[in-house]
């Protein structure tokens, strides 16, 4: 890897102390800035430098650092996840900025996503939503045997084309209604896609949308903002087959 | 005759952008009929008067009115209770924030040209529907289309529509979930070809406007409008 020389960046970061503490804009200047560290990397050398002076670390959410696991989440210079399209912030890299450089970083704003501390949300409503019926009830037991429910190759590769949603939740901060349609459709989507999904496909889609709804998420109005920013590329086909789903429940369902 | 499914239906976010599209859809198919209809004055009196009376002799038109004020109405108000509900949970705050590319003008605008033409159709109604008749259908259109201020509404209002439809087509097919790769190329190009039809309302006032001003300079008369 080639490396250039290293810089120094201001960082403007959000800092709000709990979450019913007000919040505001604080800069700190980072020295020493390396271009192949990621943009997380750097915000742990500005934490390390704060804790040695004794002031409280900037916090924000990070595990896997390799852009599958859906923890991380901010939003830099306006940017959802920052610069990079279709990427996590976790796998931004200093390199994407110069020398002097004021890097302003924000946490998603969505109501139904509280500050908990600086650029941490609570994003239990998409748990909430899952847990509504973005599962399949299948009695345990034995193993079955593999391929004993046969999946057409194209509808599987569709079903995990809609799985690959990390639920990180950037599809609601970019929303400009602040709409949960995306992750819900991948949701919905990569369920109804198969068979195993079958039995509890009406019955999911009309309680998914209902906690949906309930978590005060806003309505879809077809902008595709989601589509643009998701870390992977889920696609706005999957809000078309959630509302196909959801149409279709309400036509077949006893309720 | 029970309707608590409906009143379900109406209040999930998914049914109330349902009801919207659907009216939205059918409104859109009125205005390209009403295009159509429009189109007739290029024909001439005859054409066009011939075509009015027909419409308004028939005992059906009364109730496609009534129809067409119920879906209007219906599209109203779920719009209005989308863009309210939306307006109370759209992320406030961000100190920066950048589009990604997904939002189109048209798309961006479709409260505000919403409200353009709720506001032209008001003035369209006042000034052609709720009016004296007696002098004929072509001659109370023409006259109007000789006004260079009703011309300028009238294109305004136009162009309001054109990028209303713009997103709004193709949005309604997603909406109710007709989406596919296969088709929905067809469907993107058909919602545009519809919106930018709306422009031909424009051309027609425009047509009328200048073929008076040539005919005004030839003869050098002064033309009086009939209002």
């Amino acid at each position: 890897m080639t490396s250039s020389k290293n810089f120094s960046i201001t960082v403007r970061a959000w800092r709000q102390a709990g979450p019913r503490e007000p919040g505001k804009m604080v800069s700190y200047g980072v020295k020493d800035v390396s271009p192949n560290m990621s943009f997380l990397e750097m915000l742990d050398v500005l934490n390390d430098e704060l804790l040695k002076k004794g002031e409280p670390p900037i916090a924000f959410e990070s595990d896997c650092r390799e852009g599958i696991c859906g923890c991380c989440g901010l939003v830099v210079n306006g940017d959802v996840h920052g610069p990079d399209e279709h990427s996590t912030v976790c796998q931004l890299h200093m390199r994407r900025f110069r020398d002097g450089d004021v890097v302003t970083v924000e946490p998603w704003r969505v109501k139904s996503f509280p500050v908990l501390k600086d650029l941490v949300v609570d994003r239990g409503a998409l748990d909430r939503i899952i847990q509504a019926g973005g599962f399949v009830s299948i009695n345990t037991g034995a193993a079955p045997d593999a391929n004993s429910i046969p999946v057409e190759k194209d509808r599987a590769e569709e079903a995990m084309d809609a799985a690959a949603c990390i639920g990180c939740g950037a599809c609601v901060a970019s929303c400009p209604n602040g709409a949960a349609m995306l992750f819900t459709g991948a949701k919905i989507s990569q369920l109804a896609l198969l068979p195993q999904g079958g039995p509890e496909r009406a019955r999911r889609a009309l309680e998914m949308v209902a906690a949906m709804d309930k978590e005060g998420f806003g309505n879809c109005t077809n902008e595709y903002e989601c589509e643009a920013v998701c870390p992977k590329d889920v696609k706005v086909a999957n809000i078309a087959r959630m509302n196909r789903e959801f149409l279709l429940a309400n036509l077949v369902s006893k309720r | 005759m029970d309707i608590t499914f409906l009143k379900r239906f109406i209040t999930t976010s998914i049914g109330r952008k349902a009801v919207m599209a659907v009216s939205g859809l059918l409104l859109g198919g009125f205005m390209v009929v009403h295009l159509a209809e429009n189109l007739l004055l290029f024909r001439g009196e005859a054409a066009y008067n011939g075509w009015v009376d027909l419409l308004l002799s028939n005992p059906v038109t009364p109730f496609l009115e009534v129809g067409l004020l119920f879906i209007f109405i219906a599209h109203i108000i779920t719009g209005v209770w989308v863009r309210i509900e939306d307006f109370l949970n759209a992320p406030r705050g961000y100190e920066a924030r950048k589009w990604q590319g997904g939002r189109t003008i048209g798309s961006a605008t479709m409260l505000y040209t919403a409200a353009a033409i709720l506001a032209y159709l008001a003035y369209h109604l006042l000034t052609f529907r709720f009016v004296d008749h007696s002098m004929g259908f072509y001659q109370m259109v023409t006259a109007a289309f000789r006004n260079p201020a009703f011309v300028t509404i009238y294109i305004a209002g136009s162009a309001a529509l054109a990028l209303h439809l713009s997103h709004g087509m193709q949005s309604a097919f997603q909406t109710l979930g007709l989406t596919h790769p296969k088709y929905t190329p067809f469907i993107k190009l058909g919602g545009l070809l519809t919106a930018v039809s709306m422009l031909g309302f424009a051309l027609i006032s425009v047509y009328f406007l200048l073929n008076i001003d040539l005919k005004t300079a030839e003869a050098g008369y002064q033309v009086t409008v009939i209002r």
